[in-house]
């Protein structure tokens, strides 16, 4: 059975009901008060469409998107696991959804208590001491434990030595940028077999150091074994030991950032503990700290006196809030309920599940292209692409045939200490079914033809699309196609697919 | 599939892990089902109030609207929903075009030229329009209103202690709220400012026209402005008074509450600075075939390819939040959203007016106008007594815009009021009675 996504000729919604010209005859409203030079001098050009008009528009962009419902998602470090519906349902609860942060604490006790309860639960899964909910997305956590860090050795008064923060070539982008932004230099250590090089970081560790981070299982789905010895390494150095919890659906119930002898960690509640990824966000970036660096977490922390919950502010170490309100208390509620509903054995059987997926992809798709790191791996492995070049083929292109069979491709390209690299997760949520549809998939696009894997996609709502044209010409709004008036797109055409009913 | 593996059991799959560093349990019970967790959480949510309970009059940069039912049930289709970031773009056209339409509204509200594909909130926007100033511009002082909510201020000094940057604070005209004029280009005229911030309405609810001058003041250093889109509706968009860059929360178009996460983070600049933009922006190209298609761009701004030397950490950033805000945007259409935000103005100004000349109080506390919130001062007890006070009585009154961090309570009680859409004229009634009880200390007045 061959694939098809929708095709609409959808335009932008302001060419469904182009607005009125716009007229500049004085404020397009009235406001007592207030100056006539603040009002605008014409309305918001923007459609007047009606609930209909609007409803089909995005029904039919929906059509034009993957998602975990329609099908797998086997991108590597993203841990696209199903989002369970229960989740959803009480996240839009009047009890949660419409509460509002600046409410007296005594009309939240609900809200402070899910807080309360989920820190709790995610210090017992990662082994540290505090957990706090208040980063948006991981990259943000990461920022947040780093300022920390910061602060911790302004207290020491060690600062102005320890300026440099330390990270495997293997690691996420988003580790030395945030290293970068918190002020601190980077250096990446190169790695071995896929994991640190404990020679190489000994070597490259000192004074200088304040932090080494670390991301375990690593992106090459493979367990630092060492991990006992890098985090004496990094002590006896002084430095901070920085989980990057990515890949935490690995090892849960089986080893824990704590355990292994990180300071901090941030994990990401949008994909160990399912919450939906949104096309892009929001996410939640727990953090978690031990002993040393719990102090230094923001503002306010969510405390229980007695019977009641409060937000206590006096916290003289505390770094201050890095943003608005407590964190993305929608989706903490979400991944509370992926707790609650797991449980002990549950958890600790997602990451057998997941590490179970991936080995045995992993064998199976090994007969396909190599493997660079021949051993046992976690939740995600790595492919190398590498020999498909000799025949023109790219790994890109075998990523954009494999969209042609109804399942997203992996991620591509990382991490980069392996050539043409295919990374792949499969998380617990997908079914042996599932896998061995992957397989057979797999088969047909590398075994296509060259010419029909540059070609491809054939399947989805557009062909392969002009990367280069884009950041060339940048348009990048409305306002830019107004400017460059741009021919309007071909006579709609009928749907290659009808929309399901 | 163990067996095909060769593999004895589960076990074997994590030999690779070292027994110094395994554990026992985590210790968090038994996993449940369905009907036993939705039990468990109803029964924690029903100790909240939602604020539908209340005369609602709570506000700030978080606001209390009615969602049109039709936001929710499309950013829950779960070809939205589940999705990830649009890294391949020919999978991922629907919510490509979404972003591309997100971004085209808030460069219509900002009258800037280039609007990236979301940031985390109001605050952390500020905080990388702040660091985009830094990279545009040399200097080491960043200024902000003194008025600005305390919150935001201390998330900006959070953005800024890593690069040795200072957030210095404009002091405002004690009687009118505005932003003292003569002080920025004082400071501006040091060589030390790379950039200066100002929110509209501001930390106090005011419009206030010295930030329409602010700009022939500073010159060549960057503005940030930090504005509330519904207010955007009806007032200049910042891009015509000289704004360079214009950040703002983008809740209150189309998501709920949620006790203050998720929120919206906006932000646009002009075209000569897209290169230092953080986060992402979709761009629209074409397919191999000449038809039109989106695509995220410019990557090679972002930490995935430019590691340590990109222009921001951001990675997730909050899309299904931006696609709600354009859902809303365009459910209400452009008439209506004005006219919401005349109406709310109207309702604030009916309760300033009212409350007005009530013994303890003043009201408005400053005398720029306001749009849809105002302050008011408290001339003894303290605000989060008044407004425990006022919760008793069914009101939910505003906030305090004290810094809670602070070991010494001093200075003066400020109260931020913000009439929500749902709150009418009986509401307002309602809390001119209350706050004249509440302000009469008695045998209720002690909470």
């Amino acid at each position: 059975m061959t694939f098809r996504q929708a095709r609409w000729d959808e335009p932008p919604l302001w060419e469904l009901a182009p607005p009125k010209a716009a007229t500049t005859n004085g404020p397009a409203i009235a406001l007592p008060g207030v100056p006539d030079r603040w009002l605008r001098k014409t309305a918001l050009r923007w459609p007047e469409l009606s609930e209909p008009e609007i409803a089909r528009h995005y029904t039919r962009l929906s059509q034009m998107n993957f998602g975990i419902e329609t099908s797998a998602y086997p991108l590597g470090s993203c841990t696209m696991k199903y989002n369970p519906k229960v989740s959803e349902m009480l996240a839009r609860r009047p009890g949660a959804a419409d509460v509002h942060p600046y409410q007296p604490e005594s009309t939240v006790q609900g809200s402070l208590e899910i807080i309360y309860r989920l820190e709790k639960l995610l210090a017992k899964v990662t082994g540290l001491r505090e957990v706090s909910l208040q980063p948006a997305a991981g990259a943000h956590g990461e920022y947040a434990a780093l300022l920390m860090v910061r602060a911790y050795f302004q207290d020491q008064g060690k600062l102005g030595q320890r300026t440099e923060v330390l990270l495997p070539d293997t690691a996420h982008g988003t580790n030395p940028a945030s290293a970068a932004m918190a002020g601190f230099t980077t250096r990446e250590i190169p790695s071995k077999n896929g994991c640190v090089d404990l020679g190489m970081l000994k070597e490259a560790i000192s004074e200088r150091t304040a932090c080494f981070m670390l991301t375990n299982p690593n992106t090459a789905g493979l367990f630092e074994s060492d991990i006992m010895s890098i985090a004496r390494t990094v002590h006896d150095a002084g430095a901070m030991l920085y989980y990057d919890g990515a890949n935490l659906n690995a090892i849960m119930g089986v080893s824990s950032p704590g355990r292994m002898g990180f300071d901090v960690a941030h994990l990401n509640l949008h994909k160990t503990f399912a919450t939906p990824h949104g096309g892009g966000g929001p996410g939640a970036g727990a953090l978690g700290a031990g002993e040393e660096l719990a102090p230094y977490l923001p503002v306010p922390r969510v405390a229980k006196d007695k019977r009641r919950y409060y937000l206590d502010y006096q916290r003289p170490k505390s770094i201050g809030k890095i943003k608005t309100g407590y964190g993305n208390f929608g989706l903490d509620l979400r991944a509370y309920v992926y707790i609650l509903s797991h449980g002990e054995e549950g958890l600790a059987h997602v990451s057998r599940r997941a590490v179970l997926n991936s080995n045995y992809l992993a064998d199976r798709l090994g007969k396909f292209l190599p493997r660079p790191f021949g051993k046992l791996v976690k939740h995600e492995f790595v492919l190398s692409g590498a020999r498909l070049k000799k025949e023109g083929v790219r790994t890109l292109d075998l990523a954009k045939r494999l969209l042609d069979e109804g399942v997203h491709a992996p991620t591509v390209y990382f991490p980069s200490l392996v050539e043409e690299s295919l990374m792949i997760e499969f998380p617990e949520t997908e079914s042996r079914r599932e896998l061995d549809a992957f397989v057979e998939a797999f088969d047909r696009a590398i075994h296509d033809t060259p010419q029909h894997l540059r070609e491809a996609p054939k399947n989805l709502s557009v062909g392969r699309v002009d990367e280069v044209r884009a950041a060339r010409e940048l348009q990048l709004s409305w306002k830019d196609l107004r400017a460059a008036a741009v021919p309007p797109p071909p006579a709609a055409r009928p749907a290659t697919t009808p929309p399901p009913p | 599939m163990l067996r095909s593996l060769g593999l004895p059991s589960f076990d074997a799959l994590f030999d690779d892990i070292p027994k110094g560093v395994r554990v026992a349990r985590m210790g968090i019970g038994p996993g449940r089902t369905e009907p036993e967790v939705v039990a468990d959480v109803d029964k924690i949510l029903a100790r909240n109030k939602p604020v539908s309970r209340f005369s609602n009059f709570l506000g700030g940069r978080i606001s209390s609207r009615y969602l049109p039912a039709i936001v929710d049930a499309l950013i829950s289709r779960s070809e939205f929903l589940t999705s990830y970031t649009p890294y391949q773009p020919e999978a991922s056209q629907g919510m490509l075009q979404a972003l591309f339409e997100f971004q085209s509204l808030w460069v219509e509200l900002s009258g800037l030229d280039v609007a990236n594909a979301s940031l985390y909130d109001g605050a952390t926007a500020a905080g990388e329009a702040m660091l985009l100033c830094r990279r545009i511009h040399l200097g080491d002082r960043f200024l902000v209103p003194a008025s600005l909510p305390w919150e935001e201020k201390s998330v900006l000094g959070n953005y800024g202690v890593g690069l040795g940057l200072k957030v210095a604070e404009i002091p405002f005209d004690p009687s009118t709220g505005r932003l003292d004029l003569e002080w920025v280009d004082r400071e501006v005229r040091r060589g030390d400012v790379f950039g200066v911030l100002a929110d509209v309405p501001n930390g106090f609810g005011l419009v206030d026209e010295r930030v329409l001058d602010l700009k022939s003041t500073i010159g060549t250093v960057p503005l940030v402005v930090s504005a509330d889109p519904l207010a955007l509706t009806v007032l200049q968009p910042p891009g015509e008074y000289g704004a360079d860059i214009v950040v703002g929360e983008g809740q209150g178009f189309g998501m709920a509450l949620s006790f203050g996460g998720p929120l919206l983070g906006l932000m646009a600049c002009r075209r000569e600075h897209v290169r230092f933009l953080p986060g992402r922006l979709v761009g629209a190209t074409q397919d191999v075939n000449g038809r039109r298609a989106y695509t995220l761009t410019l990557q090679t701004r972002e930490q995935h390819i430019r590691r340590s030397r990109a222009t921001s950490n951001i990675c997730t950033n909050q899309s299904l939040v931006a696609l709600a805000f354009v859902l809303y945007a365009s459910s209400v259409g452009p008439t209506r959203l004005a006219r919401l935000q005349a109406d709310l103005a109207e309702k604030a100004r009916a309760l300033a007016t009212a409350l007005d000349g009530i013994e303890g109080l003043k009201v408005p506390r400053f005398t720029a106008p306001f749009l849809g919130e105002f302050t008011m001062e408290l001339a003894q007890g303290n605000a989060v007594g008044f407004l425990d006070r006022m919760l008793a009585k069914g009101v939910l009154a505003g906030h305090s815009l004290s810094d809670p961090r602070r070991a010494v309570k001093s200075g003066p009680e400020l109260v931020h009021v913000a009439p929500s859409q749902a709150a009418n004229t009986a509401d307002i009634r309602k809390y001119v009675k209350a706050a004249r009880e509440a302000l009469v200390p008695g045998p209720m007045g002690s909470a």
